[in-house]
């Protein structure tokens, strides 16, 4: 019985082949729009339409009571917010917006992006990486703060008077009176104080200072560095007393709980850092070089709080103030990258071919592949393929998602490496953002930190 | 497969992934026809092609993310497809139309010569899938695969998610109820056997990869 080659296959068609085609091009866009880590099924469809109605019937006011489940915003219907008693969820897919009682604001979709038109109150986002998506933006007045990152919060006070922004992740940028500022995690931004440094600690004692984890009541503090109505070199701490920020309510994960370092490079010499008690008002003057601070707690007793730059590497000297990104990409490359795996290949081709041979050896599975496909992307940059080796870099990010290999933190960087030396834009700040976030103390990580408070 | 042509691969599927059209194009291209001759093995007809076609490069867009680089993208494709026609065989009931393999146009094997041997295999095959449609999806994808895409048990038995031994076992219980067909019907008789060739045994390993 030879079968193989006796059973002829008809063709199919030109006209046919090419509209299987066309729809497959055009499915395969749609599954990649859609692409969600659930899949929702066909019966999922009237819910969500129900949803929706209910959602639309919102938009004369919405009225929580004890913290009911979030609601849910699927729709480009326009929706207004308005909370009264309780703070309130609002979760519209592709971030989560938390508003405190007595917060107005309305969320519209234009052109793929999400507006959150505040009116008054403050607003807490929580917002997934937009990719190629159209940004999100909270208008407050005259303010918009246009998201690059991830977690923020918004204070619109009473609708009157100032925005305060507060970045407790990632990036955002902030954009009034045609003026754009970025503000990172840890910063602040205050409409007549422009950005702050923010610095928490968690003391146990009362005392200042970073102390033993998990004791202690977190508290934020804001620090005016470059600021236009403050005098050159001073330094005020306000430590917050409204229970939304110096509770439980808001915790700040900054730096792994470490002293935060903000130097603001338009106020020369003030590279301050505060570590602020457990209290209500504080004041800060410069130590002598500006590296000092001191707190003073609200019962009158003091204590010493400035660390300067002890808290962690300094970031280098800036060479030339007036060029930065070039001072800063130079720096970039001083860093040291860790080498690639030899395999005796003197070509890079070759030596790419030994490392697949590894990655496809069913014997070699984890610390190898990891080491391999790490070794691909640095051949890959030192034969200045660098498109090629972000590729393999986001295809080791995929692969190792769940597990951790020595070669995570190295590839972290060379991928800060390669991104912020093309450009210091929104893309290479989210990789130091991750890499300084990942592996914090090193050379690399104070660089990664002065990468993303570039504006 | 060459490492050039793995990190080919790679490559493709990076792009892919980031949402181009021209990526998912190329990757279409690439194996639609190996597809097609695979799915067309296995059914015998060309009837609802088009939306297997479609389903099966819409599932493998669909789970890309999930090729891990382990086996060759053109291994994990055919994997997608044999998956989809063994879901197509199952909804069927086994059964596949094949009617469409005989050229009605053609007329019947009146004249002798070359025309009438090209009839008498359009017949043959006709009733070798007519026979096939009595399998089990399961006999059928490792008679198919083996007997006629000319695959190996080992790879026949990766595609279909078997062990070798079963999927050995299965293209030998096929081939039994084949012959036994054939033994009542001389048409398939001569197309299974057109030279007289002896029933190849159960433990045939002729076509194990070395």
């Amino acid at each position: 019985m030879k079968l193989v080659g006796r059973v002829p296959v008809e063709p199919l068609d030109e006209e046919r082949m090419t509209q299987i085609e066309r729809r497959v091009v055009s499915g395969a866009a749609d599954a990649s729009a859609v692409a969600q880590p659930m899949r929702v099924s066909r019966g999922f469809t009237g819910v969500a339409l129900a949803a929706m109605t209910a959602v639309a019937a919102a938009v004369i006011g919405w009225k929580l009571g004890s913290r009911p489940a979030p609601v849910v915003v699927g729709a480009s219907t326009p929706v207004r917010i308005h909370t009264e008693a309780q703070r309130s969820t609002l979760d519209i897919g592709d971030a989560t917006i938390e508003s405190d009682p007595a917060t107005v604001f309305v969320v519209t979709r234009p052109a793929g992006g999400v507006l959150v038109e505040m009116t008054r109150g403050k607003v807490e986002l929580e917002v997934g990486k937009r990719g190629d998506r159209a940004p999100l933006v909270v208008r407050a007045g005259d303010t918009d703060v246009i998201v690059v990152g991830t977690h923020f919060t918004v204070d619109y006070g009473d609708g009157t008077g100032d925005v305060e922004v507060r970045v407790t992740e990632g990036v955002v940028k902030v954009v009034r009176t045609q003026h754009e500022v970025r503000v990172a995690a840890g910063q602040a931004w205050q409409t007549r104080r422009g950005v702050l440094a923010r610095a928490e600690a968690r003391t146990a004692d009362g005392l200042s200072g970073p102390g033993p984890s998990g004791s202690g009541t977190t508290t934020t503090a804001t620090s005016t560095t470059g600021v236009t109505d403050t005098a050159e070199g001073s330094t005020q701490v306000v430590a917050s007393t409204d229970p939304v920020r110096a509770g439980s309510g808001f915790e700040v994960d900054l730096l792994h709980g470490r002293t935060s370092l903000v130097p603001d490079k338009r106020v020369a010499g003030n590279t301050t850092t505060v570590v602020a008690s457990t209290g209500t008002t504080a004041t800060t003057q410069p130590g002598t070089g500006g590296s000092g601070a001191s707190t003073t707690r609200g019962d009158g007793t003091g204590a010493a709080a400035g660390t300067g730059s002890g808290a962690r590497p300094a970031p280098r000297p800036v060479e030339d103030p007036s060029d930065p990104m070039r001072d800063l990409k130079k720096l970039v490359r001083s860093q040291p990258l860790e080498p690639a795996l030899d395999v005796g290949e003197s070509s890079a081709a070759s030596a790419i071919s030994a490392y697949y041979t590894i990655i496809r050896d069913p014997e070699k599975r984890g610390a190898d592949e990891s080491r391999a496909y790490y070794s691909i992307a640095v051949t890959q940059l030192k034969a200045e393929r660098t498109g090629d080796a972000l590729s393999t870099l986001e295809r080791y990010f995929r692969r190792f998602s769940r597990e951790v290999y020595p070669e995570r933190t190295p590839a972290l960087w060379l991928r800060v490496r390669i991104l912020c030396t093309r450009s210091i834009d929104d893309v290479c700040r989210q990789a130091a953002y991750k890499y300084a976030h990942e592996a914090p103390g090193t050379p690399a990580a104070a660089v990664a930190e002065r990468i993303t408070l570039t504006d | 497969m060459t490492a050039a042509a793995y990190v080919e691969d790679v490559l493709l599927v990076d792009r892919c992934l980031t949402g181009e059209p021209a990526a998912t194009r190329e990757l279409f291209r690439r194996h639609r026809s190996r597809v097609h001759a695979c799915l067309f093995r296995v059914l015998g007809t060309n009837r609802d092609m088009d939306d297997l076609l479609q389903e099966a490069f819409l599932q493998v867009f669909q789970s890309l993310r999930g090729w891990r680089a382990e086996a060759s993208l053109a291994t994990w494709v055919d994997r997608v497809s044999v998956r989809v026609a063994y879901r197509y065989l199952s909804q069927r009931g086994r059964r596949v139309q094949t009617e469409v393999l005989v050229d009605d146009e053609a007329g019947p094997a009146i004249e002798a010569g070359p025309g009438a041997r090209r009839q008498l295999a359009r017949d043959g095959v006709k009733r070798l899938y007519a026979v096939l449609d009595e399998l089990s999806p399961a006999a059928r994808l490792a008679f198919t695969l083996h007997e006629i895409d000319g695959r190996t048990l080992a790879e026949t038995a990766q595609l279909v998610g078997s062990s070798v031994t079963a999927t050995k076992l299965r293209v030998w219980r096929a081939r039994k109820k084949i012959e036994t067909a054939a033994a009542a019907d001389p048409v398939l008789s001569e197309f299974l056997e057109p030279s007289g060739a002896a029933v190849i045994p159960f433990d045939d390993s002729s076509k194990e990869a070395p």
